[in-house]
């Protein structure tokens, strides 16, 4: 069967450790010693009175909902800009692609120099035509956006490419057909290629989500986790209870019960935005 | 085909005003990274940094490939790299059209199953895969890189989605002549999903190639380091040598960039519909 | 001079130490009893041969300048193989200090764990555990090997439970490096020994000039132990302690505490001239360096990172009323004993490698503080080390001042995760000295008590 290899080699790679991850977040657990106690349930009730969890939460929703839409819309739009036949649309294509490829720790040096508060060129420029100085990764306020930009920017190029590759499924004859019929570019866009991009949007939300709410990497190289907690999110929370000694040695069962309640909530987004997406997108008909 | 006749009031397309501030905006780390490895270790260590250097230190990139096994570090990337990516291609194709064509008891548990996998957390999982590529004997060599990879439920899910905006119409006609499933897949749906293919492979090639943490856990012997392991070497006990570091990281991302390049042949209108006609 | 520079990616040592520390938990079954590590047992005739991982780097480095420190350490041991025919030493650079305790893990995993490993101090609590490890408790007792001469703060720090697990190999500790030139053009004197933390302050203020985009002083606020322990020291100067007597309490919160913590509150929020250096990835040392921060309080391995500026060191301020201390973050040779005779080969060796002959010796090539009372105390020794390692030996003297350590237990990351934030905070004008150290004692109690 067609299904069975990838299906077999997944459920190797994943049914063992999330079944044993499960075991740990019923444990008082250390990665380390064989001693874990049982204690049931108590890992999961003890993060709605955690603050330090509840803020990761809150955080990472503040993150969703900035970068999701921000970075699609975005896509789209860069898509179709790229999808045109003008010259230099190879060296364009190249450019958008680009900080994709740059590693996360170069990425990560580059913007905490661009937002440096006192000597970074995004605070020279806005000086310039007269906004404040801003605080950037710096202020506890200030964090949270500039995390939202370095990420839009760097994983922009990849909500592109698939839209792109999406776009050339588009017949061309449809779009001319349309505007025999005197239809303007907008409309046609709206009308048929919109639609016409459903699945691959429904890739690119259900994608983006699950990987904001995991956001990671940039977190633990460039602001790790702070001003003052204003960019801890979930996972690296989880890495810290799990991984570093910062929170104890026992913290590990803690750790799996966060990522099974975090691993619940992204399982409900995702069946809520599968089930909208399907009374949606159309299929090719 | 009817051309909208339209005045064209500049000289080249409204649409470079878009992309080339775009362009540039992305460019910029490019150049800054560029920038850095071609210049002094004492010049790297300035700051506010120094965007042109005056004198460039060409010497930075042999000396970034010869002062640590760069070469090694190469092969081992690419071999590991162009394994995960072939995998891919073959298992996601099928598992994909099989999804997308097939029904079959249990599609949608299955399917939701591999989509369920996606939305756990790396780092929950990274130990108890350790513990099976250990028992697998492959810890320290290349497999322990290649195996855990051979499936991304990425690319499923992303050649699903593209399998089911092409039209059925033209695989229907293939087995009504007569045709297995398995030549569908391969004759027909595969040349026309190109674009999908190297949408896939461009980015599976960017995860393997850049992954850092698991070949960070999995890895200890220098002489299987990957690339992205091995520039690590330039992080060293009293400064980093950061201008190196660059030069390493611009030589790393070179094999991407042209497979991309090469790739972006595959994202050119037409082909799709090319079917349609006649 | 190039020197080691701690206290950066701290994140990173951890999570791999831990993932590496977790299969050797796992597979343990496995190796169990497997102590032979890379080397021979040395039977008729043919030397011990020992192994011994170090994170100095190699003697010529990617820029192809020498590096003193892997020059000297090298050159001492062919000395001792060459003078000990029956015992072989065999020195490899596995990987930079950050990543030492990973690497060890790692290697203790497969049985390969060395003789003689380089080990940051803050890990002997952790390694205490390992099954192999050598306690030096009565070795060190010996006369001759003088343990007394070692520094103070660098004999607690090897200290864990009351057994001796590691031997100082360097040592350092923090004082004020300042720019000379700012402080002329701004028409105030540099900082003396009799400065106190007002002095220090007034100063501060004179420097700083926003438009100039200048500060008077740096601190890194990114709440790792970095911070922490710049912390300590002002802390331990108002009279004060992190623990109390048993480790059972905290005592951080004492009027001691409020009185440094509000010391840098004063400068951080109200003066503004401090310079919070929020990601400490290296940006105080380069504005230090580009002549826009007028005093630091740093270590003499930073030295080497100010090549344009002309430097003074002095010593830290005190708060009038006590005398001067200062704190160290002293690293480790620890020892493993992978039998066969290997042990005894390797203390013999350690012994004259730590003697202090060899410690005058490393000094004086590799720029380190003498780990050992006498070398440093010698007469002649500060002029001859400072003219060669300019700075340096007021460091050298400043090694009377480290006569605390900080508490040597393995919950020591969780309480300076809760200090560093509870610090941090404050910095940020976001709490007050008094509340945040109380609530932070709350939190360290009950890590202490095992919650």
């Amino acid at each position: 069967m067609f299904v069975l290899p990838s299906v077999l080699l997944v459920a190797l790679f994943s049914i063992f450790p999330v079944v044993w991850g499960f075991v740990l977040s019923l444990q008082k657990a250390s990665l380390i010693s064989p001693n874990r106690p049982f204690v049931g349930a108590d890992n999961y009730t003890r993060i709605a009175s955690d603050p330090v969890a509840v803020k990761a939460a809150t955080n990472a929703v503040i993150y969703t909902f900035l970068f999701v839409p921000s970075s699609i819309i975005l896509a789209l739009f860069l898509a179709v800009a790229l999808n045109q036949r003008i010259r230099l649309i190879r060296f364009y294509r190249l450019a958008v692609f680009i900080p994709v490829a740059v590693s996360t720790i170069a990425t990560g040096v580059m913007f905490m120099w661009v937002f440096d508060a006192n000597f970074g060129i995004a605070n020279w420029t806005l000086g310039r035509v007269g906004l404040g100085p801003f605080g950037w990764f710096d202020s506890p306020s200030g964090a949270m956006p500039s995390l939202v930009i370095m990420t839009i920017w760097g994983w922009l190029g990849f909500d592109t490419i698939i839209y792109l590759a999406a776009l050339q499924g588009v017949p061309h004859e449809l779009a001319e057909a349309a505007a025999v019929d005197g239809a303007t570019r907008w409309s046609t866009f709206r009308t048929i290629t919109l639609p016409l991009l459903g699945p691959a949007t429904l890739l690119l939300v259900v994608w983006s989500t699950i990987s904001a709410v995991q956001l990671f990497d940039e977190v633990y190289f460039v602001t790790k986790g702070g001003p003052l907690g204003a960019t801890s999110v979930p996972v690296f929370y989880i890495y810290k209870l799990a991984f570093t000694s910062s929170y104890g040695f026992s913290a590990a069962g803690y750790a799996a019960a966060l990522a099974y309640a975090l691993f619940v909530v992204i399982l409900i987004l995702t069946l809520v935005q599968f089930w909208m997406g399907n009374r949606v997108v159309h299929y090719s008909s | 085909m009817v051309e909208k006749p339209h005045t064209k009031w500049l000289p080249f397309s409204a649409w470079h005003f878009l992309l080339m501030p775009v362009a540039i905006l992305m460019l910029v780390p490019m150049v800054w990274v560029v920038m850095t490895s071609l210049e002094t270790l004492a010049q790297t260590q300035h700051f506010p940094p120094i965007l042109w250097p005056g004198s460039f230190q060409w010497s930075n990139y042999p000396r970034a490939w010869s002062s640590v096994p760069f070469d090694t570090w190469f092969i081992n990337t690419i071999i590991v790299t162009t394994a995960v990516v072939i995998s891919n291609l073959l298992f996601c194709s099928l598992a994909a059209y099989g999804f997308a064509r097939i029904r079959f008891f249990g599609k949608s548990v299955a399917y939701f199953f591999l989509l369920a996998t996606l939305m756990i957390p790396v780092q929950v999982v990274i130990i108890p895969t350790f513990l099976i590529v250990k028992q697998l004997h492959l810890i320290n060599t290349l497999g322990a890189l290649i195996v855990p990879n051979l499936a991304n439920v990425f690319g499923i899910f992303l050649l699903t989605q593209f399998f089911r905006t092409l039209p059925v119409e033209l695989e229907e006609a293939a087995r009504i002549d007569g045709a297995s499933r398995l030549k569908v897949l391969f004759r027909i749906v595969l040349p026309l999903s190109l674009p999908a293919l190297a949408t896939l492979a461009v980015i599976q090639f960017l995860w393997t190639w850049n992954d850092f943490l698991w070949p960070l856990v999995t890895i200890y012997n220098p002489s299987v380091y990957t690339l992205q392991l091995g520039l690590m070497s330039f992080q060293g006990s009293h400064v980093n040598d950061t201008n190196l570091l660059m030069a390493g990281n611009v030589m790393s991302m070179l094999p991407m960039l042209i497979l991309f390049i090469a790739a972006q042949r595959y994202f050119v209108r037409g082909i799709a519909t090319q079917g349609l006609k006649g | 001079m190039r020197r080691t520079h701690r206290a950066k990616r701290k994140l990173v040592v951890p999570a791999v130490a831990a993932i590496a520390l977790i299969a050797v938990a796992c597979t343990s079954g496995s190796d169990s009893g497997s102590t032979s590590a890379s080397g021979s047992a040395g039977g008729s005739g043919a030397p011990i041969e020992l192994t011994m991982w170090h994170g100095y780097g190699d003697v010529i480095d990617n820029q192809g300048q020498t590096n003193y420190e892997a020059k000297s350490l090298t050159d001492l041991v062919n000395e001792f193989n060459d003078a000990n025919p029956g015992i072989h030493v065999n020195l490899v650079y596995t990987a930079v200090n950050d990543h030492a305790l990973e690497k060890l893990t790692v290697g203790m995993q497969g049985g390969q764990q060395p003789d003689i490993a380089y080990q940051y101090g803050t890990s002997i609590p952790q390694l205490s555990t390992a099954p192999s490890i050598m306690d030096l408790t009565d070795r060190v007792q010996d006369p001759s090997f003088k343990w007394d001469d070692f520094v103070q703060g660098a004999r607690d720090a090897a200290t864990f439970d009351g057994h001796v697990y590691g031997i100082p190999a360097l040592i350092d500790n923090l004082a004020i490096v300042y720019n000379k030139d700012m402080f002329a053009s701004a028409g105030i004197d540099p900082p003396t020994a009799d400065w106190t933390w007002d002095d220090f302050r007034a100063a501060a203020q004179t420097l700083t000039d926003p438009s100039k985009q200048q500060w008077g002083w740096a601190f890194p606020t990114d709440a790792t132990e970095d911070t922490v322990w710049h912390y300590d020291a002002m802390l331990w100067e108002a009279g004060g302690d992190i623990l109390n007597a048993d480790n059972t309490q905290a005592a951080f919160n004492s009027p001691a505490g409020v009185e440094a913590l509000t010391a840098l509150q004063q400068m951080a929020v109200t003066d503004k001239s401090v310079y919070l250096d929020q990601q400490n990835t290296g940006k105080t040392d380069q504005l230090f360096n580009s002549g826009n921060i007028g005093m630091l309080v740093t270590g003499p391995w930073a030295l080497s990172a100010y090549p344009d500026v002309d430097y003074g060191v002095q010593v830290m301020p005190t708060f009038g009323n006590g005398p001067h201390t200062t704190i160290a973050g002293p690293d480790m040779w620890v020892m493993f004993d992978n039998g066969d005779g290997r042990a005894d080969a390797a203390w013999q060796f350690m012994s004259w490698l730590t003697a202090a002959q060899q410690v005058k010796a490393d000094s004086m090539e590799a720029g380190h503080l003498p780990t050992r009372t006498s070398v440093g105390q010698a007469p002649g020794f500060q002029e001859a080390f400072d003219k060669k390692f300019p700075g340096e030996g007021l460091f050298v003297q400043n090694l009377e001042n480290v006569t605390k350590a900080r508490p040597v237990l393995p919950t020591y990351d969780e309480i300076s995760r809760i200090m560093g934030e509870a610090i941090v905070t404050v910095m940020l004008g976001q709490a007050e000295p008094q509340q945040a150290l109380d609530d932070a004692a709350t939190k360290v109690n009950a890590v202490l008590a095992g919650g």
